[in-house]
């Protein structure tokens, strides 16, 4: 039973670390924003579902073009040119964006929990003896499609070789005329694009704050260094990984301990294999 | 120098006066404030602005200090004692996760100390240290024997960290650690083959800033009175040291003394605007960083290094 919970949270968890993921393996910067984000996904369901009474998942049609324009925004805006200065000053001023948006969710929507409730969030599935959520399957299949879709993206499009030619090196990239620049406006806006997805997701299996942002950026941390850097299948099993370790632990831990143990598991895998298993 | 020392006195002097002479409550508060965030902002520069350490961990330091001393009250003893312990054990946390977090360079070791703090919070939710009428609310603790202590006390205390802080900061950048620290910021390779070992530098001013965010951490619970582990473990005191030290200047001595002046008075002017307090701290943070990344003291020696040539 945890197993099975486990491998489709897990799920859950890689579409949230993808875009952390995109962004680390691309831009090499670590966006500690993201987890806010991603709740901003989530909260942008919320409003559509209470204001405007569109089903969350429906409401991405919206909600992703939104955050991908954030995304390129604040990449081109603000990151581009904190690039320039130094390392330091692209995680100071991503912390920043991280408190701006947590206290402006606090001051819109309240401190209280949020979820989204649709009627198919709450039904759940038998898998002979194994009874488990419908939206735990949906996560999965969610996850596989978000990632096959990625993997052909940078496999096809000009704009993915871009992206995977500023990767390898930023230096020859700029040389051969890629405009990095927007490359990495681009990449981030994706990667938004991807957080959209995700908060969606996780709103219909988790209740959320404002303060949300953390939990989820703690463990997307750990699925990217764990699965290494921008590899999309290392991404996967990470996830997959940090979701049994969820569920596993809640199991033999009490449900109180499982993020004790998902959060000790990040400083074990940061301090034992800091390039992760499909590390370059 | 000299006359620097005899300013240092007299500004000691008149602030440790403050209290008897009668000064406004409110001023006394955001004094101590001042000068807790001041000891606390100072190690922050010590490790971000000469260490090249991104620490974000500076929670971790306090709310453990903070619970050491608060325990210890629970046991019988008078506050007072439990400032140094609480200090020892900040910096007995620091060696420990210094095991995982040192084995990591630059935006790793970012990543390795942003996780502590929540792994504590976590821990103090779950155990109960000792029993008493307050559990159960989140794991809150009221300091004992505090509540018919003057509130001078902890002004004098703080005042004393404070003055401390700086005069470490002092002392430890004329030292060979801060020659040391120097060299590795300057390139690190280099020092290493020059001899330093830099792995053990900055493992002591890591140590050392936990020690003093320790001690500060332990008079703001003094003054508090009580202590819980939401706010004990809470990225708010990472926010403000990070402010702080980035408006003033990172790595300069000046820088942390500016940026908490503005903080604190930051503080007090939004007061009564609490929930947009911390979206305009995050919009400052961000815009220094973008147009004076040196902050203002760096800022105002670039100048001054344009107009003199």
């Amino acid at each position: 039973m945890p197993l099975v919970m486990g491998i489709l949270l897990g799920g859950l968890y890689a579409v949230i670390a993808l875009g952390l993921s995109l962004v680390f393996g691309v831009v090499k910067e670590i966006n500690v924003a993201h987890g806010d984000l991603v709740i901003l996904g989530s909260y942008f369901g919320y409003a559509a579902m209470t204001m405007l009474g569109i089903d969350p998942i429906l409401s991405l049609v919206m909600g992703m073009p939104l955050l991908f324009g954030i995304g390129f925004l604040i990449q081109k805006y603000l990151l581009n040119r904190a690039f320039r200065i130094s390392m330091d000053a692209t995680l100071i001023i991503a912390f920043g964006i991280s408190i701006i948006l947590q206290n402006t969710f606090q001051l819109i929507w309240t401190p209280f929990p949020r979820g989204l409730t649709t009627s198919y969030a709450l039904k759940s599935l038998a898998l002979g003896p194994v009874r488990f959520p419908f939206v735990y399957l949906l996560n999965f299949v969610v996850a596989i499609i978000v990632m096959l879709f990625l993997r052909e993206f940078l496999r096809r499009t000009y704009l993915g070789m871009a992206i995977r030619a500023a990767a390898q090196n930023r230096k020859s990239a700029h040389l051969m005329g890629i405009n990095t620049d927007r490359v990495y406006a681009f990449t981030f806006a994706i990667a938004l694009a991807f957080a959209a997805i995700a908060g969606v997701f996780l709103g219909l299996t988790f209740p959320f704050t404002p303060i949300s942002g953390m939990p989820f950026l703690i463990i997307a941390l750990g699925v990217v260094v764990l699965g290494g850097l921008g590899s999309i299948v290392g991404t996967f099993i990470g996830g997959i990984a940090f979701g049994l370790a969820q569920t596993l632990g809640g199991h033999f831990f009490g449900v109180a301990a499982q993020m004790l143990v998902a959060y000790t598991m990040v400083l074990v895998v940061l301090a034992v294999i800091p390039r992760g298993i499909f590390g370059r | 120098m000299q006359g620097g020392l005899i300013l240092f006195i007299a500004v000691f002097v008149v602030l440790a006066l403050f209290p008897v002479i009668g000064v406004p409550r409110v001023w006394l508060l955001y004094l101590f404030l001042f000068f807790i965030y001041l000891s606390m902002a100072n190690m922050w520069n010590l490790l971000a602005g000469y260490s090249g350490l991104i620490s974000l961990c500076p929670a971790a330091f306090v709310g453990l200090a903070g619970y050491t001393m608060t325990i210890m009250t629970w046991l019988g003893l008078p506050y007072y004692v439990g400032i140094i312990p609480g200090a020892i054990v900040a910096a007995l946390f620091a060696m420990l996760i210094s095991i995982p977090v040192f084995r990591l360079k630059g935006i790793y070791f970012a990543i390795g100390t942003l996780v502590v703090p929540e792994i504590l919070r976590v821990v103090f939710l779950l155990w109960k240290p000792v029993g008493g009428p307050l559990d159960g609310l989140g794991r809150g603790y009221t300091v004992h024997g505090v509540a018919e202590v003057s509130r001078s006390q902890p002004y004098w205390l703080a005042l004393a960290i404070g003055m401390t802080s700086f005069l470490l900061m002092r002392y430890i950048l004329r030292s060979k650690l801060g020659s040391g620290l120097a060299a590795i910021r300057d390139n690190d390779s280099t020092a290493a083959s020059c001899g330093i070992n830099v792995f053990s530098l900055k493992l002591c001013s890591f140590i050392i800033a936990a020690f003093v965010t320790g001690i500060a951490g332990t008079i703001f619970y003094i003054y508090q009175g009580f202590i819980e582990p939401a706010s004990a473990f809470s990225i708010r005191w990472l926010i403000t040291l990070m402010l702080a030290t980035v408006i003033g200047g990172e790595g300069t001595e000046e820088g942390p003394i500016v940026g908490t002046m503005i903080v604190v008075f930051l503080y007090f002017l939004l007061a009564r605007y609490a929930e947009i307090s911390l979206i305009i701290q995050g919009i400052i943070l961000v815009g220094i960083m973008l147009v004076a990344p040196q902050g203002i003291v760096g800022y105002i020696r670039k100048f001054q290094r344009h107009t003199s040539n």
